[in-house]
């Protein structure tokens, strides 16, 4: 990609940002309150770990359907262990210790064994789910969380930004240095892009698939953590909500920049976010947020596809950029 | 010319799915699913007499054919290398849109059309944009099933609707032929023919030969395009009509059934390849699968286990379904390598 097409990408970004803000702005002048940018903001941080850690699955053009259930699963262990009374860094390590071993689980299963990865997610996904109904019957947890100190996750603030905030943007900065700035991530795409010729570039291709879905996993449970912190309970439904957000700030951010990497996923989120704040604002009931979030995933990935905007493109007589 | 590459095509692939050696190894990997699924029935009938008591065998029977009414689109899809994870929200639409024509005054047959409607129009989405638009199908179908799922929950505002009449649904899902509902007669008969059309047309070869090599397939001039669109309309079709009937069953609308059948569906398709060709999804298959997941499912509600362990069960299934699969196709590979006259 060229720097003029990179400036172009982010110039429509930011374009499509004010445009979505000023509308909801005229509807209703308190979506621009700091009151309302700071909800925003929060609201952000939880999809946006989970996709960041999904990006590095799409990366090495894998999917992983699990993440939903091992989040659960997460939010359950944690849950459990401040519920028994163990300090709050242990059960935070505890629901995060989770996602990584099932990530790895993932990663073993479809790098090594060769198992398909949509069934073999959704299926590992299953079981996660089944588990997190051992702690407590299915029941939601909260007992000893306003004294373990999760809630100041959520209500703290660290260099003037909301806490959540914050562990997003160092989330973020950390995806940014291996995807983004290092020879790992060099590894990862080229995983993604052609596996033999990476294997005989003497890229550990199969370490790299497990590193991806260990990733995932962990984000998903840090992301629950943040959710858990919000809502003060632990339920075994915690995790489902992350789906769809995930699969669409990826594919978004995706579309809009060409290809799916860590800054791409944060604008996707951002754009997710900015449009089911806004609705939640306009007092649009919570089960229409997955028709908006999936109708904005399908048109951009029919939009962006290169095929189509290509047609598209020849279909419209003004002239465009020239393509990279 | 394409008619002479299409003809060699098939009959180069007739003959590598008919010439195969009989051995006991490759008879018990044929036929030892559906002594699985008999030594389930045996074993929870010895352990639990209700549980082949008519009443429960009826229930069985019912949910059974429900279930493998939706799945068989599936079956094609995933044995002609592609996925649908939207079945069951389809099927959540279609019962909820019944449902709420129902509870709002329409008449059953209008409302029944509707449902089916709605299995038509997602199937279609899903048709335009993964086989005409060649989008991936994965991230499409969790999409549509998003805004199927959605849809449905927003019909009923959340919540379930309750219905006073099964109009002349529940009527067809009461008829019995002797001791066996009419239902279970219809989809058996359904399957059957699926059966046909998967072994004695070119339209089964051709969906194995896709997911074999989907280029060689579209360079043989087959419309693998065309095809694909067919079997997703059906797919949406079936879950539909699966979903209309699931509305006199239940005599409610529920808006969110389909969670229970998404790893089912995919636990017959994938567990139901094992029976006959050793690891392809079949409809023979995916109906015998259907039978072994209610037997065990309701006969571990009957010796008390709880969701939450039947859901470790399901999960578990489908694990060992896909292992299986692959070492399958791995053992076939190389049975077919090491003797070259048979591939």
């Amino acid at each position: 990609m060229t720097r003029t097409t990179l400036f172009i990408r982010i110039l429509a970004f930011a374009a499509i940002v004010a445009v979505i803000a000023g509308l909801f702005w005229l509807q209703n002048p308190a979506f621009l309150s700091t009151g309302n940018i700071r909800a925003l903001m929060r609201h952000m941080s939880v999809n946006g770990v989970a996709a960041l850690g999904l990006t590095f699955v799409i990366v090495v053009r894998h999917f992983d359907l699990s993440f939903p259930g091992v989040a659960s699963l997460g939010a359950m262990t944690m849950g459990w262990l401040i519920a028994i009374g163990q300090p709050l860094s242990l059960a935070i390590g505890g629901g995060l210790a989770v996602g990584l071993l099932i990530g790895i689980f993932n990663g073993i299963a479809i790098a090594r064994f060769k198992l398909p990865d949509i069934v073999t997610t959704i299926a590992t996904g299953g079981l996660a789910i089944g588990f997190s109904y051992f702690y407590s019957n299915g029941t939601s947890i909260s007992r000893n969380f306003f004294m373990s100190g999760l809630l100041d996750i959520n209500d703290g603030r660290f260099l003037g930004l909301d806490r959540p905030f914050a562990i997003l943007l160092g989330a973020a900065l950390v995806g940014l240095l291996i995807l983004n700035a290092s020879r790992f991530g060099r590894a990862f795409y080229a995983t993604g892009e052609n596996r033999t010729a990476a294997w005989y570039s003497g890229v550990p291709v199969s370490a790299i698939v497990i590193a991806a879905f260990a990733l995932c996993g962990l984000c998903a449970c840090l992301s629950i953590v943040l959710l858990v912190a919000s809502s003060g309970a632990a339920n075994v439904s915690a995790g489902t909500q992350l789906l769809m957000p995930a699969f669409a700030a990826v594919y978004l951010g995706a579309a809009l920049f060409g290809r799916p990497s860590v800054l791409a996923t944060l604008a996707g989120t951002m754009l997710m976010s900015l449009m089911l704040n806004g609705f939640t604002l306009l007092a649009i009931p919570y089960y229409y947020s997955d028709a908006i979030v999936s109708t904005v995933l399908i048109l951009a990935i029919t939009c962006f596809d290169p095929r189509i905007s290509g047609a598209l493109r020849r279909l419209l007589p003004t002239r465009k950029e020239t393509p990279a | 010319m394409t008619d002479m590459t299409q003809h060699s095509a098939s009959a180069r692939v007739t003959a590598a799915g008919t010439r195969r050696i009989v051995t006991p190894g490759t008879l018990l990997m044929k036929y030892g699913f559906f002594l699985l699924v008999l030594a389930v029935f045996v074993i929870f009938a010895a352990l639990r007499p209700t549980f082949i008591a008519p009443g429960n065998i009826h229930g069985m029977l019912m949910s059974a054919s429900i279930a493998a009414l939706m799945f068989l689109g599936l079956t094609w899809l995933i044995a002609a290398g592609e996925i649908d994870v939207s079945f069951m929200s389809v099927a959540a639409l279609a019962n909820m849109t019944v449902a709420g024509l129902v509870a709002g005054g329409a008449g059953w047959p209008m409302a029944a059309l509707s449902g089916l409607g709605m299995g038509i129009v997602f199937g279609l989405l899903n048709a335009t944009l993964v086989a005409g638009l060649r989008l991936p199908a994965l991230v499409i179908t969790i999409a549509s099933g998003a805004l199927a799922a959605s849809i449905a929950a927003a019909i009923g505002r959340g919540t379930s609707i309750a219905l006073s009449s099964t109009g002349f649904v529940g009527g067809l899902l009461d008829m019995r032929l002797g001791a066996l509902p009419v239902l279970a007669l219809i989809v058996a008969a359904l399957y059957a023919l699926a059966w046909g059309l998967q072994e004695k047309l070119t339209f089964g070869r051709y969906v194995y030969a896709m997911e074999q090599n989907r280029a060689a397939v579209e360079e043989a001039g087959v419309p693998v395009n065309r095809l694909l669109f067919m079997l997703y309309v059906l797919s949406g079709v079936v879950s539909a009509l699966a979903g209309v009937l699931l509305a006199a069953e239940l005599s409610s609308g529920q808006p969110y059934l389909g969670t229970s059948y998404f790893l089912d569906g995919l636990t017959a398709v994938l567990l139901g390849g094992m029976a006959l060709k050793f690891g392809k999804p079949n409809v023979i298959g995916t109906l015998a699968a259907v039978l072994f997941l209610t037997g065990l499912l309701n006969g571990a509600a009957l010796l008390g286990w709880t969701d939450s362990q039947r859901q470790i069960v399901r999960g578990a299934l489908l694990l060992v379904g896909v292992g299986l699969v692959v070492f399958a196709r791995s053992r076939t590979h190389k049975r077919k390598t090491a003797r070259p006259e048979t591939a």
